[in-house]
């Protein structure tokens, strides 16, 4: 993930200790304990650490019930963890903020509002004046390809359409970090495909950074940077795997390159193995 | 421009009207009793009623301790409701008494409240204010309950605080399930209405109708009984049309125009 310095302002800040990317979110040995029971307490995840650089398209990858939306939450201050600490450009992360937007599985639509009313509500939020954020907002439904649906509830849209509103909602009030959890999760592989295709579009004009929860290793190659293999009981970062694959990435092409294969081959590969080798001992 | 079908749908309650004043008809023609009038001799008491200033006075005395009662439930119990589906602690502080509260009949109530705060409106307002709360806290309460986390996390994330939340999110989103409470409710202020009045006679629709029954004025009587009945029929009406336009949003949708992935 080569960032490009593109703000004038580098050119005239004097050059000390800046690094060419830099990192944005830092994830500092966090665990996460939760009491299922009066006895019972279950490690979800274990001495987790983690670092973001910004601008990049991070996808974390593991079992399902390995902690990976437990570690998301924690980025984004929904939950708070039992130790350690999260960081978003150095600052403690204590809890949600507009510079994090979540993008949900369950979409999490505000089923009262319509397309426009769902996408203009964070604007609104932030104080953008009505006339303003209306704009903003319907080109951004324009983008996510809804035009034409701005009067629509969200009980008269498919599932693919109501992320990709979720999707507008988020991205209409500029959060530094999109945390995307499973989003495609809920939809069908038709659906999954299109709406990956049009995630990485809209991501490759201005490249935010991205923290993406999969449990498709086909996903989570296609679309990252880079890779967190999670293991299960205790959540715990396997491997880190940077995918090292041309951008701007089209699905037909990739499919049938090589490289990209055998990424897919070798990290499933070692969810076998440790499948194999991690059986109750 | 409307099918067979749709225009039965329409007429349908006025039918079952006149099928059911035929019914009474007929009951009372059979069995010739001095207090059952036919329908046609109540109705025709309707207007007798309707044109004397002092029924209507006392009609309009119990519509607005109605609407008092109801409009003050409504707003106590509607805050009281959301903030006990979103916190434990404000719940497990309510939850006992209200569940001791829930199945007292509250005209059983009246006697003492008469003998703190008189036979007046306030005794009777408080009334119907009681019978209003219970199910429209019991409502807003499931459905501040029913929000889902992660519309609440959305809203977070944008900017929202937690009251912002409550009004913003909370609020709106319960809001089918707590109309419901509500209708359940303006149906309850009726009855505790004219309940209360037959216990402290004064005034009102309800005194208008225990005094005719004492005089043996049947057909007064079952004419107040049509009066009272049309007016829950009518304030029902009117509140599923509100009902109805608020939360159009949410109600299920049958024919889905779409084929957009
Ligand atoms: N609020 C909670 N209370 C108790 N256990 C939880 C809670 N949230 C998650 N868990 C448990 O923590 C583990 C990790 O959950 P989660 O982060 O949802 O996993 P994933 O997203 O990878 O499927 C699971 O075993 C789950 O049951
Ligand atoms: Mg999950």
């Amino acid at each position: 993930m080569n960032v490009v310095p593109s703000r004038s302002s580098e050119w005239v800040r004097p050059v000390t200790s800046h690094k060419p990317a830099s990192a944005i979110i830092e994830i500092e040995s966090v665990s996460q304990v939760f009491q299922t029971s009066a006895r019972k307490d279950h490690l979800a995840l274990s001495d987790i650490s983690l670092t973001i650089d910004e601008g990049a398209f991070v996808s974390i990858l593991g079992p399902s019930g390995c902690g990976k939306s437990t570690l998301l939450y924690i980025v984004g201050g929904f939950v708070s963890p039992t130790s350690g600490a999260a960081k978003i450009k150095g600052q403690a992360i204590t809890g949600p903020g507009p510079d994090r937007g979540p993008v949900f599985q369950e979409f999490a639509l505000f089923p009262w509002k319509t397309v426009l009313g769902n996408v203009m509500y964070g604007p609104r939020q932030q104080g953008v004046r009505a006339s303003e954020a209306e704009a903003q907002s319907r080109s951004l439904i324009e983008m996510v390809g809804l035009k034409g649906y701005e009067s629509f509830y969200p009980k008269e849209l498919s599932g693919g359409m109501k992320q990709r509103v979720a999707l507008a909602r988020t991205l209409a009030y500029h959060p530094e970090v999109l945390l995307m959890d499973e989003p495609f999760g809920a939809l069908d592989a038709h659906t999954r495909t299109r709406l990956q295709n049009d995630l990485l579009n809209i991501w490759e004009r201005d490249r935010k950074t991205v923290l993406f929860v999969t449990h498709s290793v086909d996903e989570a190659v296609f679309l990252s940077d880079k890779v967190v293999m999670m293991s299960k009981s205790p959540g715990r970062i396997r491997q880190i795997i940077d995918i090292d694959l041309p951008r701007p990435r089209r699905r037909n092409e990739l499919l049938l390159d090589p490289r990209y294969q055998k990424y897919v081959v070798d990290i499933e590969r070692m969810f076998d193995e440790s499948d194999g080798a991690g059986g109750p001992s | 421009m409307m099918s067979p079908a749709a225009v039965l749908k329409r007429a349908a309650p006025v039918l079952a009207c006149i099928g059911l004043l035929a019914i009474w008809q007929a009951a009372a023609l059979v069995l010739k009793n001095d207090s059952f009038p036919t329908a046609i001799e109540a109705i025709r008491a309707i207007p007798d009623i309707l044109g004397d200033k002092e029924s209507l006075i006392n009609i309009l005395a119990s519509l607005r301790r109605m609407a008092m009662g109801f409009g003050a439930a409504v707003l106590f119990s509607i805050p009281l409701g959301l903030l006990m589906g979103r916190s434990r602690a404000v719940a497990a502080f309510f939850n006992p008494l209200l569940m001791v509260i829930y199945p007292v009949p509250k005209a059983a109530l009246m006697p003492i409240i008469m003998l703190w705060l008189g036979v007046g409106d306030v005794t009777k307002t408080l009334v119907i204010f009681l019978g209003v709360s219970l199910p429209v806290i019991y409502h807003s309460f499931e459905g501040a309950k029913a929000v889902e986390q992660k519309m609440l996390w959305s809203g977070a994330a944008m900017g929202l605080s937690p009251l912002q939340r409550l009004v913003r999110i909370v609020l709106p989103a319960a809001l089918p399930e707590i109309l419901t409470g509500c209708r359940t409710g303006l149906v309850l202020a009726l009855i505790t209405m004219i309940t209360s009045e037959m216990i402290a006679r004064q005034s009102g629709a309800g005194n208008i109708l225990f005094n005719a029954l004492d005089m043996g004025q049947y057909d007064t009587v079952f004419a107040m009984i049509i009066i009272v009945g049309a007016m829950g029929i009518c304030l029902d009406a009117i509140f599923e049309r509100i009902r109805a336009r608020l939360v159009r949003w949410s109600e299920p949708q049958f024919d889905m125009p779409l084929s957009f992935s």
